[in-house]
């Protein structure tokens, strides 16, 4: 009798589940899932607004795309971007957790001024980014911007001004919430273990590699695949502070250019699902990381 | 432990400095710049600003002066800041609650009921933010006709919450997972159904990870300029990060920095004000239960 209503109750609670997963589903299913079968549809097809039919092409799209020298440009540039930003990021994020773990007078307000950078509302933040950066008219700091600027791009080329301009907004913006994604991680570190650590071994940075560093390992994988699905869907950012004159063009932009600029929609679809695989791949290995730990077996 | 030695206090300050400098010179620069007269834009110091003037914010609400001198009347373009901040108002708290409310019982679902593959289902969840943004607006955009909510902030509301559910969804059922059991079950053998459990017991003491969830999704809205520019068209109908995209670089160069300030101050007072409930809030998704 016991047994019955006790399965009864967990078929119950199975049904509220899915009623109450219901609402998510819908919505990913409307938002993500429909327009993301739509892309994948029309890669295969060279749909474009500029003629009435749509045909089928099959694997054109993403044969084409592998011959494009242009391609390769992008994926070598939107690498060195994730890469470049994530490690920047990861590093300064965990500069300033480890700044901030020990009380000192005034941290309450250093804080602060870390968690600042990633509240700062960014849609709007980079118009600021962008006028400060790239002066429009004679300024106060055009001058100095602008020897800046020239002397940067005479250096590594032109636009490069521009394109580091958009990693370091991106670093300026990601370290923050790094810092404090790793300060939270640290804080939820026993205090027992760093008690047992300094009795075990008089070398902080001995005491650092192994106690903290394995214990922020989930956090470090968190951080690194949210810093590398930005970078590589990134394009509002780069769009904005490069004013649409793309040098160095990343997958997203170039993605952009060729839907919106050339109206191919077919070739821009597999382009930009040329990363979804990898960051697939990136993120099933990262699971084995960061997945929640069950803690009661019971 | 022994006192620290002067220089390692020196270097500990030092570090401070520069990681304050570093994270605050950007937006006090713009504030600075906000500040500004025409006049001192061009003539002053960047670094400082000798008379601060809210003229720049005025412009925003009234157009009065003369663009630049000589312009003619035809780009005094009045900007509608209020409709669009109240529009602003309306978009974020909306993602915020939706976001939560749609999280929170995604969360106690595969946290606490756990129905069968509770884990994958998770997983799939935060697998979302592998799909690209880039070109997805093309066919959101079929799906918003559809809806009929093109340049509707409903839109907004749609969209929004679909780019922090993932990480508030995985946030919240790891901290409703920690949760030991107990928590509930005396409340379950006193006969109570579980919903009450939920909203007497569990969602009273989730508070921190809910001030935590929520302080995300308005940092990753707050971010979004594609989105809201695409989708908004009518100026009466736009956000002020949708209306700011439309100023003109060279005529409206101040103002639009002050409308960036305009929107941020409010954010940040109310992000600073939960920042500490914000860390609070991830530590405890970390190890409660423990």
């Amino acid at each position: 009798m016991r047994v019955t209503s006790k399965r009864t109750q967990r078929q119950r609670d199975i049904r509220t589940a899915y009623l109450l997963l219901a609402p998510t589903v819908l919505l990913l299913l409307t938002v993500l899932a429909y327009p993301l079968g739509w892309e994948v549809w029309a890669s295969f097809t060279n749909l474009s607004p500029l003629q009435e039919q749509a045909a089928f092409v099959g694997l054109e799209n993403y044969r084409r795309q592998f011959e494009d020298p242009q391609f390769w440009k992008a994926t070598a540039v939107t690498i060195l971007y994730a890469a470049v930003t994530s490690v920047a990021k990861l590093a300064l994020g965990l500069g300033f957790a480890l700044l901030l773990v020990r009380p000192f007078r005034g941290r309450a307000l250093v804080f602060l001024a870390i968690f600042l950078p990633w509240v700062y509302p960014a849609g709007v933040s980079v118009i600021g980014w962008y006028w400060s950066l790239n002066p429009p008219i004679a300024t106060a700091y055009s001058i100095f911007l602008g020897q800046l600027k020239y002397s940067v791009d005479s250096v590594f080329g032109g636009g490069a001004w521009a394109f580091g301009s958009v990693m370091l907004f991106n670093i300026w913006r990601g370290s923050s919430f790094i810092g404090v994604l790793l300060l939270a991680g640290i804080n939820a570190i026993p205090p027992e273990l760093f008690e047992c650590a300094v009795l075990e071994s008089k070398n902080p940075w001995r005491r650092f590699r192994l106690v903290t560093v394995p214990l922020l390992k989930p956090l470090f994988a968190l951080g690194v695949f949210l810093s590398l699905t930005t970078a590589f869907a990134d394009l509002a950012n780069v769009w904005m502070l490069t004013a649409g004159r793309i040098v160095f063009p990343v997958i997203g932009t170039h993605a952009y250019w060729l839907a919106i600029k050339a109206g191919q929609f077919g070739p821009a679809s597999a382009l930009s699902l040329t990363l979804v695989p990898f960051l697939l791949g990136v993120l099933l290995v990262l699971f084995r990381i960061f997945d929640p730990v069950e803690r009661d077996a019971a | 432990m022994n006192p620290k030695p002067w220089w390692a206090k020196l270097g500990h300050g030092s570090l401070m400095l520069l990681a304050t400098v570093y994270c605050l010179f950007p937006i006090y620069f713009m504030l600075v710049q906000s500040l500004k007269t025409p006049e001192e834009d061009v003539f002053g110091n960047p670094l400082f600003v000798a008379n601060p003037t809210l003229q720049n914010f005025e412009e925003l609400f009234e157009r009065k002066s003369e663009v630049r001198g000589f312009v003619g009347d035809a780009l005094l373009r009045p900007h509608p800041f209020f409709v669009w901040f109240a529009n602003t108002l309306f978009v974020f708290a909306g993602s915020v609650v939706a976001t939560l409310g749609v999280s929170v019982a995604a969360a106690y679902a595969l946290g606490r009921l756990r129905p069968p593959g509770f884990r994958w289902w998770r997983r799939a969840i935060f697998a979302a933010y592998v799909i690209p943004q880039t070109i997805l607006f093309i066919p959101l955009y079929q799906v918003m006709i559809t809806l009929e909510l093109d340049d509707n902030l409903l839109a907004l509301l749609l969209i929004y919450p679909s780019m922090a559910l993932p990480f508030c969804v995985w946030m919240l059922s790891a901290y409703f997972q920690h949760l030991s059991r107990e928590i509930e079950e005396a409340a379950l053998i006193e006969g109570a159904s579980r919903a009450t459990a939920f909203f007497r017991i569990i969602l009273p003491m989730s508070r921190p990870v809910l001030v935590a969830a929520g302080i995300f999704t308005l940092g990753t809205v707050a971010s979004d300029f594609m989105i809201a520019s695409v989708f908004l068209l009518t100026p009466v109908n736009q956000t002020i990060t949708a209306g700011l995209g439309t100023f003109d670089v060279a005529l409206d160069e101040l103002a639009a920095v002050a409308g960036v300030n305009l929107l941020a101050i409010p954010v940040v007072l109310f992000s600073a004000f939960f920042a500490r409930g914000y860390v609070r809030g991830l530590t405890a998704a970390m190890v409660e239960g423990a």
